[in-house]
């Protein structure tokens, strides 16, 4: 078998010799090798780590958990409404929307935070050679480091904002950002527990990374619209690098989707111990996943793209009558509902509770 | 003289408050020159620590402020606050004005109000409590019924307050100016005189913190998480203010807080989400979140009160800020530098690394040596100090402000048993 076990010096070491990555005058993670391809930081041991723990979750006869596409909402703006936008010099909402992007990015960082409890005391089966196993050693901090940089490396934080400045020409940020990015009232209503029996530092962890896990897979999405909108030469300054700065950072979030689904997939396949202790007290580890993942995907198919919608459009109408007049504004709006995209939230998660 | 006495003639005060001030200015001065004097005379060597010396010059001035009240409590508070121009033993001793006021007479207090109201006090208020809720520099609050049987709370500012500041002001800046003509390396107490100047005249006028406080409120609209008392404006003026009296528990209180059966984490996350919302997100905060001014109500509700000393801060300040917490974070040392430099720190030299060292100091303070999104008081007293040390480098004021606040809510959350963390109350990602 594979090797299973990695320090967490190894799941963080760097490829040595790439050509760095400059990204508008910012040093970032990554590089490109001789061949002149990008690769990802903090990878030559940390793919084989995570090729490995799947193997052996599919020799062991498990089941490894997949969020489908089919439940991905689109962009909203998407590409066709910004490009609108940005021709009829409307800028400041996508600046926005990229700047958000960024702030996002960056905030991934947290998960280094998110304590983790004695899993090998709360899980009754083995758990060593497993990713479960390296999420405090070392996983969640490369996780951290890709998303918000570390040392004077940039991240994806840093990614963003130069894509964004590539193809904008550096635009002014709009001071409002971090406003509109704190309004909503979601922000503050507490996670609910679900499995109050459960240890709850362990429910912490795993609803922040079956979070993690759906919006890393959603972000798709968002990928696929920069990619598309900032290499379009008839808004982007500098397609070319504005378009590859932003498949850099998709290449980048492969490992950690699938270090997430491995890890949440190894909890599936085991039994939790409950507070009120003993072997009589367990719960299925897939009763409790499936339950933190239907939650969340509940949320981000259906509440969510209607919260993002309303929130894209204060962002536009307040930017436009900055600069248009009334008449303007209405008709602009027009165009641009006329070009959204449909969709309504497929009826099942594929998560729910088994009747 | 009695202190009632003072308030019943003024004019006669006048010179005896000049004449106080003056010799507490001059005896504080002697107790830290004299020695020295005779010690470079002797040529004696440097004495190890001021603090004994620190102490007993507060403790003057903290009695003269007791005694004086008015302005010299407000300079005490103020001194307080600026751990990063005055030694921790100065700002220990004078935070005790805090809560070391004693309150006016009834018959004081009841003049002011009929005096503003153009009434007697009974057309107005079906009651009204002798005995003050809370006193302190310029004004006291008393409890009261509205005739409609609203229960209000009364903020009613001194008499002659507005005279008083300007006499202790004019002695406080004429006793600076003869010190900084005295001593060689005079502590820079001019600037501070003069931006308390400005902040009194600003908290002198109870109109505008009126207007402050719905201006607070206007960001919280609509979000029942938070409060901000509603201001009865046909009863209020220039210097009372009758607003709704809110009741709950104090936030530091945290026996009542988990008898009500709050969970002290979501108190603190509350709480910092107010107070984070206000500085990084609508550029206008309250910049005065001491325990007293803090109420948590059965619900969880947070009460926000005292809106006297609010700041308006620089567009892009937050993003600023968010930015400085992200590379201390990252210890992304050009992105540091970038930022204290946005945020308006300066260096005298030019030398941006010195934000570097400044930043590497706070760390150490931080309780694990990373950043992980709380300005502990540490952080905040090490930035003090190390500015206080290496004039090189100039903290604007509003940061300071700022990092008091963050400071205090530190206190709060630890009292509490939990984390002030900034980041995670931008409840983003
Ligand atoms: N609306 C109110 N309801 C109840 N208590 C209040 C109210 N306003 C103020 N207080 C109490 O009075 C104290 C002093 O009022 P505050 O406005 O903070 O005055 P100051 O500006 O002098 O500190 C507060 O700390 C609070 O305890
Ligand atoms: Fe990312
Ligand atoms: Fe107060």
């Amino acid at each position: 078998m594979d090797r299973l076990e990695w320090s967490s010096v190894e799941l963080l070491e760097r490829e040595p010799g790439l050509e760095p990555l400059i990204a508008s005058g910012v040093r970032c993670h990554g590089g490109f090798d001789a061949d002149g391809r990008y690769r990802s930081p903090r990878t030559s041991h940390r793919m084989p780590a995570i090729a490995a723990w799947q193997a052996r979750l599919a020799t062991d006869g498990h089941a490894l958990l997949s969020i489908p596409d089919s439940l991905l909402p689109p962009h909203h703006p998407n590409v066709a409404q910004a490009r609108l936008l940005l021709l009829e010099g409307v800028r400041e909402p996508i600046v926005r929307a990229l700047t958000m992007i960024s702030i996002v990015e960056g905030f991934g960082a947290i998960i280094r935070d998110v304590p983790v409890p004695d899993l090998a005391s709360l899980v009754r089966e083995p758990i060593e050679g497993t990713a479960l196993a390296h999420l405090s050693g070392g996983l969640f901090e490369a996780h951290a480091r890709d998303e918000a940089g570390h040392k004077d490396e940039g991240g994806h934080k840093q990614m963003w904002e130069a894509a964004r400045d590539l193809a904008l020409d550096s635009p002014k940020i709009p001071s409002d950002i971090l406003m509109r990015m704190m309004g909503g009232a979601r922000a503050r209503t507490r996670r609910e527990r679900l499995f109050p029996r459960l240890d709850e530092t362990l429910e912490d962890m795993l609803a922040t990374m079956v979070n993690v896990l759906v919006i890393e897979v959603f972000a798709r999405g968002t990928f696929d619209w920069g990619e598309t909108l900032l290499s379009d030469p008839e808004i982007s300054a500098r397609p070319k690098e504005a378009g590859a700065m932003v498949g850099y950072i998709r290449a980048d979030e492969a490992p950690h989707v699938e270090y997430l689904r491995t890890a949440l997939s190894e909890v599936r396949a085991r039994t939790l111990r409950t507070v009120d202790g003993g072997d009589g007290e367990l719960l299925e580890g897939r009763i409790v996943v499936d339950a933190l993942l239907h939650r969340a995907l509940e949320f981000t198919t259906r509440q969510r793209p209607q919260e993002q919608r309303n929130a894209t459009r204060t962002s536009i109408t307040s930017s436009l009558e900055k600069v248009a007049d009334a008449a303007r504004v209405r008709s602009l709006l027009e165009r641009f509902d006329a070009l959204e995209t449909p969709f309504s939230p497929s009826e099942k998660t594929g998560f729910e509770a088994a009747e | 003289m009695s202190l009632g006495l003072l308030a019943r003639f003024p004019s006669l005060s006048h010179a005896y408050r000049t004449t106080r001030a003056a010799t507490t200015a001059a005896s504080v001065w002697g107790m830290y020159k004299v020695p020295e004097f005779v010690r470079k005379r002797l040529g004696r060597p440097e004495p190890k620590s001021l603090g004994e010396t620190h102490e007993r010059a507060a403790k003057k001035i903290l009695d003269l402020a007791l005694e004086l009240r008015g302005v010299n409590i407000k300079m005490c508070q103020v001194m307080s606050t600026r751990s990063d121009v005055f030694p921790p033993e100065f700002v220990r001793t004078l935070k005790l004005c805090h809560d070391a006021v004693p309150p006016h007479e009834f018959e004081v207090v009841r003049a002011v109000v009929e005096r503003e109201l153009g009434k007697p006090i009974g057309e107005v208020f079906a009651e009204f409590d002798a005995t003050p809720l809370a006193a302190a520099s310029l004004a006291q609050v008393h409890r009261a019924r509205l005739r409609d049987g609203r229960q209000v709370a009364v903020k009613v500012q001194y008499p002659d307050i507005e005279d008083i500041v300007a006499v202790d002001l004019k002695n406080m800046a004429r006793i600076c100016r003869v010190y900084e003509r005295f001593d060689p390396q005079p502590m820079p107490l001019l600037p501070l005189v003069r931006e308390m100047t400005e902040h009194l005249a600003l908290e002198l006028d109870f109109v505008r913190e009126v207007d402050n406080a719905e201006r607070i409120r206007a960001i919280f609209a609509g979000d029942t998480t938070v409060a901000i008392p509603v201001v009865h404006r046909e009863w209020s003026t220039q210097r009372i203010i009758t607003m709704e009296l809110v009741e709950g528990i104090k936030i530091t209180d945290v026996e009542g807080l988990r008898a009500a059966g709050l969970d002290l984490g979501h108190v603190v996350n509350a709480l910092m989400s107010v107070y984070v919302r206000m500085i990084m997100a609508a550029g206008f905060f309250q910049a005065d979140p001491h325990p007293g001014n803090v109420f948590v109500r059965p619900d969880g509700q947070v009460v926000v009160m005292d809106f006297g000393l609010c700041k308006e801060l620089p567009d892009g300040f937050g993003l600023g800020l968010f930015e400085l917490m992200f590379s201390m974070m990252t210890m992304n040392e050009s992105a540091m530098i970038r930022a204290f430099t946005e945020l308006g720190f300066r260096t005298k030299t030019g030398d941006t690394t010195t934000f570097i060292e400044l930043a590497k100091r706070m760390l150490r303070r931080s309780g694990t040596g990373r950043f992980e999104g709380e300005f502990t008081e540490g952080m905040t007293d090490e930035l003090f100090e190390a500015v206080r040390e290496n004039p090189v480098v100039e903290i604007p004021t509003h940061f300071v402000l700022v990092g008091r606040v963050f400071s205090l809510l530190s206190g709060i959350a630890h009292t509490l048993g939990h984390r002030a963390n900034v980041l995670a109350a931008m409840g983003v990602g």
